[in-house]
């Protein structure tokens, strides 16, 4: 059975009220669980320690962040903290080093054999550097887990299929051939962080281990698949990873208000059940999901909550509860969805598709070409 | 940006009197294309990879010898910039001239060398893409005080710039591509578009 990570104090990573990244979203998915009457079993995990941040952020940086954790009135702009992205809050810290000790543990068990599939119900701060704070991220807790394997000997390979680039994984990673990233996102021409090009393949030994699809905006589903299968089945097949871990963000999807992707919740369920394909065949089944991104109220709850589904091979049920929107009707806003799945044909019409389609799988073909001279 | 922020110091130098088998061997192990030439502490010339295999050719009416020297084949006088140089100002020359490089002097004494990667550098650095940063492109007036009213928009909301960049457009409108440090451009820019700027870029589906 896959474990699911899961403790209350993740909450206190919040920024203010109004912030896109709420730990709202979370307990939509898991009160809708509940409502839907699915199973759910939650293992709470210890914190981080600074040493295990350690691993991945400078002391300096530590520093700061403990600094503008006690009073949030003194920002420290030169490491972000405390800018418009990355407002600061007292005992953010606190929150930050529970979602990383969650990944970390997630990483552990499966690292040890107590587990081969584990689900990480927060984290994917894929954002975070070793010494700044970035897109709503602080401590990269992707990368800390992703240490802990790699020090073990493992190989890692790191899937990202947030809208935005995985910009701090790689850069934590960038010359180390034990681990391959995957990131498929928004161009950064249009989208934050503005890197993930094709022409980022690593440096030194991890030259050809790090592997970017920028993807155009108002890209769709279908062809979010076909280029996805295109670079991630001879990437796992030429890696051949010890652990799979995935950062699930869901903000590729038609309704985020931060993004330009077109994916459906059809697309995503699809896609989480390549994800366990993948695991299957390349390795050994060994998976570890974190959450990520997502900013719609309405569509990331549904998003995770077929994740966890698709995870645990339960089926997928059509309606909502009633009283799970009853109960999240104001984060739901004034036309709330009732079914699980989006209806069909919910956004208009895109005029330039066969263009949009033709580019991103040109962008995938551009990067296939480049890292074909440094597999061998 | 300035040239001295973009040039290599203490550039690899050649004597007028350097053959040229030895100045293509030169070139060839450092892997550089152009070799300021020096007598006496004063830059003379230059010679690029692109003359000596011009100057040795067999293709040539009256090709030179291996043992030929520097001092026969390099061009003179050289263009040269100075450290305070904007970049741009250089990129300029460059262009005009059809030249791959400029040899810095400071008074007369050489003090660095760029060539056109380095000015392609300075382009990526000036777009400010090296940090993580969003994306919104603006079209303007062009008339005095349009672009005072969006950085206070945009300073009014804690947003850092990181970078601006602008051109005329077809219309005549100064547009605008800024690189902020904000994964949060939508609201951004729907603040603006209500604040009566136009918007190129994210794309406003309306925001009345
Ligand atoms: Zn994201």
């Amino acid at each position: 059975m896959p474990v699911v990570l899961y403790h209350p104090e993740y909450g206190a990573y919040a920024f203010d009220a109004d912030h896109p990244f709420s730990p709202l979203r979370i307990e939509m998915v898991l009160d809708l669980l509940h409502e839907a009457g699915v199973p759910v079993e939650l293992v709470a995990p210890e914190s981080a320690t600074q040493d295990e941040l350690a691993t991945v952020h400078d002391s300096a940086y530590l520093g700061a962040v403990a600094d503008v954790s006690r009073s949030p009135a003194d920002p420290r702009f030169e490491y972000g903290l405390g800018t418009q992205d990355n407002p600061m809050k007292a005992g953010m810290d606190l929150g930050a080093a529970r979602i990383a000790g969650g990944t970390l543990t997630g990483a552990r068990m499966i690292a040890e054999g107590k587990a081969s599939k584990v689900l990480q119900m927060g984290g994917g701060l894929h954002h975070a550097r070793a010494a700044l704070a970035s897109g709503f991220c602080l401590f990269n807790d992707l990368a800390i887990a992703i240490r802990d394997l790699t020090s073990r000997g493992l190989h890692v390979a790191y899937l990202d299929v947030d809208v935005h680039h995985g910009d701090g994984v790689q850069s934590i990673f960038f010359d180390d051939d034990h681990v391959l990233t995957l990131s498929l996102h928004e161009s950064g021409e249009y989208l934050f962080p503005g890197s993930g090009w094709t022409h980022e393949l690593g440096r030194g030994m991890g030259r050809g281990f790090k592997l970017n699809v920028p993807l155009e905006p108002f890209t769709e589903g279908d062809n979010y698949l076909e280029v996805l299968d295109m670079v991630a089945q001879p990437a796992l097949e030429y890696f051949r990873p010890d652990v799979l871990v995935v950062q699930a963000g869901a903000d590729a999807h038609f309704a985020d208000p931060l993004a330009d992707l077109l994916l459906t919740t059809q697309t995503y369920e699809a896609l989480f059940r390549r994800i366990l394909t993948y695991a299957d065949r390349f390795s050994a089944g060994r998976l570890l999901l974190t959450l990520g991104g997502g900013y719609s109220l309405e569509a990331t709850p549904r998003i995770w909550t077929i994740l966890y589904l698709v995870l645990f091979g339960y089926p997928i049920f059509e309606n909502l509860p009633a009283a799970w929107i009853e109960r999240w009707r104001k984060e739901l806003g004034p036309d709330p969805p009732r079914t699980l799945h989006d209806p069909p044909h919910p956004y208009e019409t895109i005029p330039r598709r066969e263009e949009i389609n033709r580019h991103n799988r040109l962008m995938a073909q551009r990067l296939l070409d480049a890292v074909s001279m440094l597999w061998l | 940006m300035l040239v001295r922020e973009i040039m290599h110091r203490n550039p690899i130098t050649a004597s007028p009197d350097l053959s040229l088998q030895d100045a293509y061997r030169l070139m060839n192990d450092r892997n550089i294309r152009h070799l300021p030439v020096l007598r006496e502490g004063r830059l003379v010339g230059l010679v690029t990879d692109r003359d000596l295999r011009l100057a040795t050719s067999s293709l040539a009416t009256r090709p030179f010898p291996p043992s030929a020297t520097v001092g026969e084949v390099m061009k003179s006088p050289v263009t040269t910039a100075d450290p305070l140089d904007p970049v741009e100002v250089a990129a300029h020359t460059m262009r005009e001239l059809k030249i791959g490089c400029m040899p810095v002097l400071e008074e007369d004494a050489l003090v660095g060398i760029f060539t056109g990667i380095d000015l392609l550098d300075a382009m990526i650095r000036l777009t400010g893409v090296h940090r993580p940063s969003g994306r919104l492109e603006v079209s303007l007036a062009d008339r005095p005080g349009e672009l005072a009213r969006l950085t206070g928009l945009l300073s009014e909301r804690d947003v850092n710039i990181q970078s601006i960049l602008s051109y005329p457009d077809e219309s005549g409108n100064l547009r605008l591509v800024l690189r902020v440090a904000s994964i949060e451009t939508r609201p951004l820019a729907e603040a603006l578009c209500k604040a009566g700027i136009t918007i190129v870029w994210p794309q406003q589906r309306s925001c009345r």
